[in-house]
């Protein structure tokens, strides 16, 4: 088992340096550099200062150099500066991670609670008339563009009827009138995006769910408690819904990367000022340091909740055996 | 049925025709024996008509504008975000540019209308600003007039002044462009990326699936290590940073890319990198129960090469399992392209792609909010239908949901 984490915690790792270099070395493929941006707008520089001022930055040097000295200053703890905030790219970071972990995580426990018991429900009446009603709504919620269904939703429910604030992430001053009036500012801006970032989760978590549901309540254990005289709920939940679990920990680990990628999708729509806003911005308006570190930084944390569900689902399954 | 008995069952088998009979002996092929399992998929049945009549549409979307004769440019600034169903009538500056046009290319023509607009006394103006009169007109009434002429003369500027007004069925966007034509336009850009992305990340998996279950070892390792890594990566995220980049930056990307055609080529080549991964394991895990198999064994005594193993013999069977997976990538395809030009980084305007018209209608989600709701529509409708096809086939193909 220790040898197990060692292992995938090596390998996540691997994956975050190589992919911090490519990343690198994709965003220097990228129209303009800095210093094309800083002068841009004067006329009067020259050639030569253009020159001067790369090799001060260090421009000119192959890809590979920048990147060494770029990641020596990160394990430094300097972030950079971001050209487009005017703030130490660390300052930034805190808030912007708290937003987008706060929509995640409550989009994940909610699509969780829709979506198991529907799933479940489905699976103990397969072909009946609720089955189909789930099997439609989760290819519904599959299939559905979550942008756009964010946009309708913008269009229902702050445009047609204006119930909910069409976008953005709390009302400007509302931090100070204190904390249940925050509370309460937070959660009227949070509706609509997990709303949006939800449906598609539900959709697949009920599918998952009915499928592996279906898988464990074949088995003849099912039926020997069954036989036994337990009642319905302890063989549902206690025999089936238990052994069911453990391919879902795996869909749920897999799905971290769908759900921060929904997260870019739907902080767009909503201008919700989250990490996934944060990397759509930066790489548009070319601000490179905070460009660099909040992908990084975000897709880290995708790829360490896919560590963590891996080991989990070795305490949750004593079966594997991990060599 | 439950109930019923041998004799019975051989009562009812006598009772049939011996043509009948011979049909129920003779073994079913294998694709009638998934076509009946299909068609049993009401729902993925529908999602097949759907997808037919899209991709008709695509590929007759020039034959729809020639029917319809709206160029899907066109822009008329003075009829912005006109709601459905409406006609629109163009402005007055360009009637005039194009009645004086027709003018100096039709003399005699013009001549002829001209003065008989002006004998029967339909306009009050000299004969020279006869038919500009005409035309400052609403277009129905000048047209009335003009075919009250009964002038054989007279054809040309009345289908000059049918051309005036244009109808349009789902309305205009923010520069007064024909919806419904640019809907056409883009359902052959996004069902053609999508198709197009689906088949080539397939044909990547196929390669890389079957080399990593055929050889097994260190290949095998490395490259479901990669396709792993690559699998866990958050795809949008990952897919902005490349679509991001300047591709002409690339040397030998330089010579194939156009700026015409760069945006969709590239949209191609960045979906491939990162669809094919789901392809590459499923193919290797048949690959790897198939080289179990003894016809492989067999093959490999006869002296076949491993290349004529793995096309010849093991292809076959990973089709029908990768049948399923290209048209559930279709659908995932179309929805990471929406996805993308939705956020300014795919499909550049002036192309007309579902995504980025809702890119557009974002912004105008107060003046028109008709325009968000068909591209939005219309993507979920295809990739619900790929799905469900999908999910049909697997039904269909999966052996163990045969009831015989």
């Amino acid at each position: 088992m220790t040898t197990f984490i060692t292992r995938r915690i090596l390998q996540t790792l691997a994956v975050i340096v190589i992919l911090s270099y490519v990343c690198f070395y994709l965003m220097s493929l990228m129209p303009g550099d800095p210093v094309d941006m800083m002068v841009a707008s004067n006329p009067k520089i020259t050639a030569e200062d253009v020159a001067r001022l790369k090799s001060l930055y260090g421009l000119d040097q192959p890809v590979y150099k920048r990147y060494a000295s770029w990641m020596g200053s990160i394990l430094q703890g300097d972030l950079g500066y971001s050209r487009t905030y005017r703030v130490p790219v660390q300052e930034l970071m805190g808030p912007r991670l708290w937003n987008t972990f706060l929509l995640s995580a409550i989009s994940l426990i909610l699509s969780i609670a829709i979506a198991v018991p529907l799933g479940v429900l489905s699976a103990l009446k397969p072909g009946s008339r609720t089955d189909y009603v789930v099997n439609l709504f989760s290819f519904g919620g599959i299939s559905i563009p979550s942008f756009w269904l964010a946009i309708v939703l913008i269009i229902l429910f702050a445009v047609k009827f204006p119930l909910l604030p069409a976008g953005g992430t709390q009302t400007i001053g509302a931090e100070n009138m204190g904390f249940w009036a925050d509370l309460k500012d937070r959660s009227i801006y949070l509706i609509l995006p997990v709303l949006s970032l939800s449906i598609q989760q539900i959709g697949r978590f009920s599918r998952y769910t009915r499928s592996t549901m279906l898988e464990a309540m074949r088995n003849d254990f099912i039926r020997t408690a069954r036989a036994k005289g337990l009642s319905r709920s302890t063989v549902i939940w206690q025999h089936g819904f238990r052994n069911a679990l453990i391919p879902l920990i795996t869909i749920l680990a897999l799905s971290f990367s769908g759900l921060f990628s929904g997260a870019i999708l739907t902080e767009t729509v909503f201008a919700y000022q989250g990490v996934g806003k944060l990397v759509y911005d930066s790489i548009i308006g070319n601000d490179y340091n905070v460009a660099m570190i909040s992908f990084v930084i975000s897709v880290s944390m995708v790829l360490l909740m896919n560590l963590v569900a891996d080991i989990l689902y070795g305490f949750a399954d004593p079966r594997i055996s991990y060599q | 049925m439950s109930e019923m008995t041998m004799n019975e069952v051989e009562i009812e088998t006598n009772q049939l025709s011996s043509k009948d009979r011979a049909e129920l002996e003779k073994a079913q092929p294998m694709w009638k024996m998934v076509l009946t399992q299909f068609m049993d998929h009401k729902l993925a049945v529908t999602g097949a008509v759907i997808i037919t009549i899209f991709m008709l549409i695509a590929i007759f979307a020039g034959t729809i504008q020639s029917i319809t004769d709206i160029d899907p440019d066109a822009q008329n600034v003075g009829n912005r975000y006109l709601a459905p169903l409406t006609t629109a009538q163009v402005g007055q500056d360009v009637r005039e540019t194009e009645i004086e046009r027709f003018i100096t290319e039709n003399p005699e023509a013009a001549d002829a209308v001209q003065k008989a607009l002006v004998t029967k006394e339909i306009v009050a103006v000299a004969e020279a600003d006869a038919i500009y009169e005409l035309g400052a007109k609403e277009t129905t009434e000048a047209i009335s007039a003009l075919q009250s002429l009964s002038l054989k003369e007279a054809a040309g500027l009345i289908s000059l002044f049918k051309s005036f007004e244009t109808f349009h069925l789902f309305g205009t966007d923010e520069l007064g462009r024909d919806v419904f034509i640019r809907l056409v336009y883009g359902t052959r850009v996004s069902m053609g990326v999508g198709v197009l992305v689906a088949i080539a990340s397939a044909l990547i998996g196929l390669l890389i699936g079957s080399i990593a279950g055929f050889y097994g070892g260190l290949v095998d390792t490395v490259l479901m290590r990669v396709t792993d890594a690559l699998l866990s990566l958050p795809h949008i995220p990952v897919l902005i940073v490349i679509a991001a980049i300047d591709m002409s930056k690339i040397p030998w990307l330089k010579a194939i890319i156009s700026t015409s055609n760069e945006s969709i080529f590239k949209m191609i080549i960045i979906l491939c990198l990162f669809s094919w991964m789901s392809v590459a394991r499923l193919v290797r895990g048949s690959i790897l129960s198939i080289r179990e198999r003894e016809f492989v064994l067999a093959a490999r005594t006869l002296g076949a090469k491993d290349s004529t193993i793995i096309v010849r013999h093991m292809f076959p069977n990973v089709i029908a399992p990768m049948l399923v997976a290209i048209t559930l990538g279709v659908g995932e395809s179309i929805l990471f392209e929406a996805a993308l030009s939705f956020l300014g980084l795919g499909i550049m305007p002036p192309t007309p792609s579902w995504g980025n018209m809702l890119n557009n209608a974002q912004e105008l989600i107060y003046q028109a909010p008709f325009l968000a709701i068909l591209p939005g529509l219309l993507i979920f409708l295809t990739t619900v239908s790929f799905n469900y096809l999908g999910d049909g086939l697997q039904d269909a193909i999966d052996p163990k949901a045969i009831r015989r």
